[in-house]
């Protein structure tokens, strides 16, 4: 650990919010701090989906970090931490220079103070998956969200199909089958582009914890994907910064 | 260039189809010439399915449930599925194959990156090194990281190894053969080194870094454990003596743990038999080395027995509490006093006694050793003499003798007829088997592991006592197999329960207390020594009868000294192990 860095939000739900949604595919997250703001980008430990953060430095109230470091923590146990923390309360983070910790001050009607380990982090860079993507869906996330858990109740993998004109999502389970369809500009499916009809499955266990986590951060997703290939899930964020997901497709093997 | 796990694991699935050794050893030889310096211990090892260095104190500790659940996940199939596949192959390696290969929907990760022989071993340290809250988990995740980036085949292996059983015949012996071609090292050089590394990884890695000079370097060091001298089975006292040419040496075989003592000034490690530290466990042992050993360095074997409070021989399982609980020391030391004696010296002062004969290494170490004990020894050439020794040491509650040639050399790592051992067994017993287990590997398809019951005199019932799947050959399986397959009532994924109707007599070494079935007790070392098709259930031995023998036991171990020797016959028939 070399840099040092200090950075607080005004708003902790928005943290608190964040660290859960990458929590779901990372528990120990290693996190780029540099001049320009916070980001990481992570893979589950099968490889099977990756988490696309950014924040830039806008988004802090103050930010403050001297020169590119690594920061890897537990967020299973930041996540304790921060649990109860609502809107108007402040987060500040901070590396204690003396113990080398990550000191966690949460001010609200009061203030407390936490420090937690700083762990060693992970060298492995994790490239952007680079995909030709046909079909670019842009959607209201909590109605998204919304089909994605009806998908869940008949199967744990869903079919993602799209042609120029519907989107549609079919599960299909042992006993029972789900078809369920948005039409291009309806108030679910605000945009559709298509460069050729596509569609690809892919395991509902995933696609449901992402939608869940990452609905607390986002009000619009942007889907983009090709027929077999991983889907990128892209959640605006209104402040600014970047959250999307990579998900990788389940075959049907020979 | 990284070699691949795919290498190992195409080269193991070529050894598990061989049968000739030769050219098992010379693929094998191939495939290691071609490996970097630094994955030659890990494929070693690997090919010998042992995930870590042989002599590392660390162990993945991950069951085959465990990596049943595993696999069931990352394949979405259910646990009747994966028994009914395990079943049919008999083995956990390639019941995943084929469940992997079979798994009609197939999860992408979003990079595969092809496992490396180095990447697998990181993973494995991993495995080893999750340790506290939630280490559980961790391995979990470690090892569905690494399946789900394996292909069919790879997992077979990956598998295999976690679980230790390769099944591929390809045993330490011919290992060192094929170090020993690949690196151009002689066999006799190969085998020495590997005896006094006790790790035929580590050699190999010499071999192939500093070739036949690094290998003849390797000496004794203290407090790097050896491989241990291994005995065969005598029937009695008589073929012993036949064996070793008309005169032997027998000593007490002590009911206890071998233990390999290191002692290096004041120093002094203690190590058990698999070569792992026990030195902990035994803090007495230590004291007692320190004040009584002469030598400055020496190398000794011994065998540490559990004794009660008047300094008599208890059962086995009492001594093994003690290994169990390093935690509670001295509360263990206090309830469980254990007592030392040595039987060999294999280094002392710098200098190797292992190419000295059995009669000299044992004269030696009566000079050094102080007041520490020796085993009791009698050399003789008369049969009576060596059956009244024989039976002296039952009533003294020992397992039975050994005997040793007299001008032997010490063979580590070897299970030659040097040594021998002859064991006393209690009453055979006549058992029903009333469930029974598919085998595994060549058995697969066989009814092959009995759970074998006695009858309880008062209910009628018949009460498990014991589970063994030795001592049958194989045309006798294959009878019982299909005469129980009609007596079969329920099946339990590998388990059938049968009515009872088979009756079998049964030899054992020894009746312990248990929790593992309904009746608190348990055989142990089982074997069939034939099937009694003259006998009916009705006329099996009853609990009652195993719970007397069970009490009768302590009559020689321990507590009272009674001259109850007519339960004794000598051991038929059957090597077991």
């Amino acid at each position: 650990m070399n840099g040092m860095f200090k950075f607080r939000v005004s708003n902790a739900k928005l943290l608190r919010d964040m660290v859960a949604a990458i929590s779901i595919l990372v528990d120990e997250a290693t996190f780029n701090v540099t001049p320009e703001g916070l980001g990481l980008r992570a893979m589950d430990p099968s490889r099977v989906a990756m988490v696309d953060f950014e924040w830039p430095k806008t988004v802090f109230e103050d930010f403050i970090c001297t020169e590119p470091t690594k920061m890897c923590i537990n967020l299973g146990e930041l996540l304790k931490l921060i649990r109860r923390t609502v809107k108007d309360e402040d987060i500040e983070l901070s590396m204690d220079e003396k113990t080398g910790k990550l000191q966690v001050k949460i001010t609200g009607k009061y203030v407390r103070s936490f420090t937690m380990p700083l762990l060693e982090a992970s060298e492995e860079e994790v490239p952007t998956p680079k995909i030709p993507f046909n079909v670019r869906a842009k959607a209201a996330t909590d109605g998204l969200q919304g089909a994605i858990e009806e998908a869940g109740l008949v199967s744990d993998h869903v079919r993602i199909e799209a042609d120029s004109e519907k989107l549609v999502l079919q599960a299909a389970g042992d006993i029972m089958g789900a078809t369920i369809t948005f039409q291009k500009g309806s108030t679910v499916l605000l945009d559709l582009e298509v460069k050729e009809p596509s569609k690809a499955t892919f395991s509902l266990n995933y696609l449901s914890e992402i939608m869940k986590a990452a609905s607390a951060t986002s009000d619009i997703v942007t889907l983009e994907f090709s027929t077999d290939m991983p889907i990128r899930l892209d959640f605006h964020q209104a402040i600014g910064g970047k959250l999307a997901y990579y998900l990788a497709p389940r075959i049907e093997s020979a | 260039m990284p070699t691949l796990f795919m290498a190992i694991a195409e080269l193991c699935e070529r050894l598990e189809k061989m049968t000739r050794r030769i050219p098992m050893v010379d693929i094998v030889a191939e495939f290691l010439v071609r490996l970097e310096a630094s994955e030659i211990e890990p494929a070693v090892s690997m090919i010998q399915g042992r995930p870590l260095p042989k002599l590392s104190q660390r162990a993945l500790n991950v069951s085959w449930a465990t990596l049943g659940n595993i696999i069931m996940r990352i394949t979405r199939v259910d646990w009747d599925t994966f028994l009914k596949v395990l079943s049919k192959t008999g083995d956990v390696g390639a019941a995943t194959m084929e469940i992997l290969n079979n798994r009609g929907v197939r999860q992408l990760s979003l990079y595969a990156k092809p496992l490396s022989i180095a990447d697998v071993r990181k993973s494995f340290e991993a495995i080893a090194e999750a340790e506290g809250q939630g280490s559980k988990e961790k391995k979990e995740r470690i090892i569905e990281a690494l399946l789900s980036s394996a292909s069919p085949l790879e997992a077979k292996y990956l598998v295999k190894i976690m679980i230790g059983e390769m099944r591929t015949g390809f045993h330490e012996g011919l290992m060192e053969h094929a170090v020993s071609k690949a690196f151009n090292v002689p066999l006799e050089s190969v085998q020495t080194a590997s005896m006094l590394l006790g790790d035929i990884g580590l050699v190999a890695y010499l071999a192939k870094t500093e070739g036949i000079e690094g290998i003849l370097k390797v000496g004794f060091k203290t407090f790097r454990p050896v491989k241990l001298m291994l005995a065969q089975t005598a029937e009695c006292v008589a073929e012993a003596i036949r064996e070793h040419g008309g005169r032997t040496a027998f000593e007490f075989k002590l009911d206890g743990a071998r233990v390999q003592i290191h002692k290096l000034g004041q120093e002094v490690k203690i190590y058990s038999r698999r070569l792992t530290d026990v030195t902990k466990s035994l803090p007495e042992l230590v004291e007692a080395v320190k004040e009584n050993m002469q030598a400055y360095e020496a190398i000794l074997e011994g065998e540490v027995i559990a004794v009660d409070d008047n300094g008599q021989p208890m059962p086995f399982q009492h001594l093994m509490r003690r290994f169990k609980r390093v935690h509670e020391l001295e509360r263990t030391a206090e309830a469980v006093p254990v007592k030392l004696f040595l039987f060999d010296i294999l280094y002392l002062n710098g200098e190797s006694l292992i190419n000295l004969s059995y009669y000299r290494r044992r004269q030696i170490l009566a000079e050094v050793s102080g007041k520490l004990p020796l085993t009791e020894q009698l050399v003789t050439s008369d049969e009576g003499e060596a059956e009244n020794f024989l039976l002296k040491a039952v009533e003294s509650g020992h397992e039975g003798l050994m005997a040793k040639k007299l001008d032997s050399k010490y063979t580590p790592g070897i299970r030659g007829k040097h040594w021998l051992k002859i064991k006393p067994t209690l009453e055979p017993l006549d058992l029903v088997i009333v469930a029974a287990e598919y085998g595994y590997g060549r058995r697969h398809s066989w009814l092959s592991d009995y759970y074998l019951a006695a009858r309880d005199a008062e209910t009628g019932e018949f009460q498990v006592v014991g589970k063994t799947f030795k001592g049958l050959a194989d045309h006798e399986i294959t009878e019982v197999t299909s005469r129980l397959k009609e007596l079969a009532i329920k099946e339990e994924g590998r388990r059938v329960m049968v009515l009872p109707k088979i009756v079998v007599e049964v030899a054992y070494n020894e009746i312990q207390k248990s929790q593992k079935y309904k009746c608190g007790l348990a055989l142990r070392f089982a074997r069939i020594t034939r099937i009694r098709y003259d006998k009916a259930p009705e006329e099996a031995d009853t609990i009652q009868r195993v719970r007397k023998i069970y009490e009768r036991q302590f009559l020689w171990k321990g507590r009272f000294k009674a001259g109850e020797h007519n339960i004794l016959t000598s051991q038929k028939g059957l090597n077991h192990e």
